[in-house]
Order: structure tokens, then C-alpha cells, then sequence
């Protein structure tokens, strides 16, 4: 009788943590193809703004649950260690490298517009390409649910916005049904890779950026 | 004890069977792109495929009465509005099935990516490989809102 409960303690904790636990996702894996070309010289950031985050509840490298069987949620972290804002600004140089332009990054230490504005002005091109991430997670049970607020701006040397465009989910997208971490991981990359592109072709910035 | 465990056992079946039938049918498409107006497309074979699902999305195309074409080359010997990629996955349960089924339609001068769709079956759920590229397809296009500019 006590093996029997053991067996169903550990059946239990199984449950609970199941695949669970520690799983990361590399978005370093992404591959974002831009539907513009260029030649130009342009700064790229991609700047931090989750809440959570910037109030320090979670680590930079926080990108979303994945939950035990009773929907216990453990965190998933990006499988480079770096922040995921970091994994994002190299997949988008990468990209942008490959449609012909030429780019150096920034880095911000704050989503606070002045500063922005400020690393711009020192550090920038004429035109300056910023993502700003108010929120990116997937939350994954049985299905692999999104949760997105991302904005997309090009600016010019004095940092002023030539033009814009947003994507945000209402409340969580169902994007996939779930596997196991390698699975849920090319999922999410793959995601990563549909929402940024879209906000590179809205005609706005595909006019800034061609201009 | 008996009172406790017989729920606690028929919960982890229910959970489990539950695991068993879970679908999903998922597209999004660039509301600036009009796919409506694409009329010839080459599907490229996904490398690790060896089933022939580049040949059945290419008869779906042409079924749907557009102009497709399929084959290992990412370029094809002749323009073409869409280049289409997919990525199909399957699992074993008694027999293999087919898992998960991702389509891509891509630009062909830009390789942009403006239209995925994907369904998620697992084993109870499962469909036959043309009822999968069927209903991919159908979503595909039934998701693409075109916005006016």
C-alpha cells in the first residue's frame, strides 16, 4: 500500500512538472524575410517595454509559461541566456543585412522617449528603425496561446517618427496546438517571424524606408 | 482511499484522452497583400518529406483552378506569383499519422512571407494527408481580408 502511494505521489509530481519545467525557446532561430530591399545605412534597436520586466518581477529573458498538467505555469526563458529584446535586434540585423542594407545597432537602457530620442541623435543614422516590445509571451497547456503588443518605428537623425505601425492580439491568439519544447519553440519563432514581417510591409514604413 | 482515487484515476484519463483530440486550424494572412489576384504557384518540396505533399497541395491548387506547379527547386524555371512552402510532421499511434501541416506562401523576389496557415491534429482527430492540405488551403484563402489602401 505505501508503494502504491509513493506511485501515485510521483504520478502527481509528474503532472505537475511534466515537460514543464525549464523549457527556452530560440528565437535566435528565427529568419525574417523583409519584404523591402535596400542600401542604405540604418540604426536598428528593438527596446524592452514589457511592465513586468522594467519593474523587475521578471528577468529580460522571460518569454512566456509553459504549464504543468494542472496548469501550473513555469517560466520559459530564451535558449541563449540573452535578453529577448537582444535575441530580436540580431535576428533583425540579420535580416535586414540580407535585404542589402547596411546596420548598426543601438542600445537602450530605458524605453523613456527622451533617452531614446538622445541614443538616436548620438548614435543614429538618418533613418533609425525601432521595434518596441510592450509585450511578447506564449502561454502553452494544450494549445500554444500569444500574447503580443509590438510597435515598429522609423525616425529620423533627430529622432522624430517619419512613420508607424502596431500589432497587438487581443487577448490571447491561439497560434498552435502544443508538442514538446522543440516543437513549441519553432512555433513561437515562427510567430515572431509572421508579426514582424507584417509590420515591415504596412506601407508606411515600407515608404520610409524605400524614401 | 477508494473514494479518492477513483476520481483522481478517471481525471487523468479524461485529461489524457482529452490530450488525444486536440485540433487546431490557424491562418493569417497580410491584410496588403490580395491573394485573390495570385494566379501561378511553385511548391517546393520540404527536404525531409518523402510522401509527396508538394505534389498533393499543387493539385489542390490546380483543382481550385489556379496554375501550380511543383518540384525541389526554389526558383522555378518559370515566374511565378507565389512560391508556397510547407513543412508537414507526423507521429506514430498504431500507424502514423500526420501531425501538424504548415503552409507558407511566399513572395518570390522578396521571399516575404505573407500568408501561413497551419492545422494541429492529434491521433483522434487525425486526417488523411489531402484532407490536411484541403483544409490548410481553404483556410488560407477564407483568412485573406484584404484592407483597401
Amino acid at each position: 500500500m505505501r508503494l502504491f502511494k509513493y506511485s501515485i505521489a510521483l504520478l502527481c509530481l509528474s503532472f505537475l512538472t511534466g515537460c514543464a519545467v525549464g523549457n527556452q525557446y530560440d528565437y535566435q532561430q528565427a529568419d525574417v524575410s523583409l519584404p523591402i530591399k535596400g542600401t542604405d545605412k540604418v540604426s536598428l534597436g528593438v527596446i524592452d517595454n514589457r511592465s513586468y520586466v522594467i519593474n523587475g518581477d521578471k528577468s529580460a529573458n522571460f518569454i512566456g509559461l509553459q504549464r504543468g498538467g494542472f496548469g501550473n505555469p513555469f517560466e520559459v526563458t530564451t535558449s541563449s541566456g540573452k535578453p529577448l529584446t537582444e535575441d530580436m535586434s540580431d535576428v533583425l540585423e540579420r535580416s535586414l543585412v540580407q535585404s542589402g542594407f547596411q546596420v548598426n545597432k543601438l542600445y537602450f537602457s530605458s524605453p523613456d522617449t527622451s533617452m531614446v530620442a538622445n541614443v538616436i541623435k548620438n548614435n543614429g543614422q538618418q533613418k533609425n528603425i525601432i521595434l518596441t516590445v510592450s509585450e511578447w509571451k506564449t502561454d502553452v497547456m494544450m494549445n500554444i496561446a500569444l500574447i503580443y503588443d509590438l510597435e515598429l518605428q522609423v525616425k529620423d537623425q533627430e529622432g522624430r517618427e517619419i512613420a508607424s505601425a502596431s500589432a497587438r492580439s487581443t487577448g490571447k491568439e491561439k497560434i498552435s496546438g502544443a508538442g514538446f519544447q522543440g516543437q513549441n519553440s519553432r512555433v513561437a519563432v515562427s510567430a515572431f517571424e509572421t508579426k514582424v514581417s507584417r509590420l515591415f510591409n504596412n506601407p508606411a514604413i515600407v515608404k520610409a524606408l524605400k524614401d | 482511499m477508494r473514494r479518492i482515487i477513483k476520481p483522481f484515476i478517471t481525471a487523468i484519463f479524461v485529461m489524457l484522452l482529452a490530450g488525444c483530440a486536440n485540433t487546431k486550424l490557424i491562418s493569417d494572412v497580410d491584410p496588403q497583400v490580395d491573394i485573390s489576384k495570385m494566379k501561378s504557384f511553385h511548391v517546393v518540396k520540404f527536404e525531409k518529406d518523402n510522401r509527396g505533399i508538394e505534389k498533393l497541395i499543387a493539385n489542390k491548387l490546380n483543382s481550385m483552378g489556379l496554375d501550380a506547379s511543383s518540384g525541389t527547386n526554389k526558383t522555378p524555371s518559370h515566374p511565378v506569383d507565389v512560391i508556397v512552402e510547407y513543412q508537414d510532421k507526423w507521429m506514430w499511434d498504431l500507424t502514423m499519422y500526420m501531425l501538424e501541416l504548415n503552409i507558407n506562401f511566399r513572395d518570390p523576389e522578396t521571399n516575404y512571407q505573407f500568408a501561413t496557415g497551419r492545422s494541429f491534429r492529434t491521433s483522434l482527430a487525425r486526417k488523411s494527408p489531402e484532407e490536411m492540405v484541403d483544409e490548410v488551403l481553404n483556410d488560407i484563402f477564407r483568412a485573406n481580408k484584404v484592407v483597401s489602401q
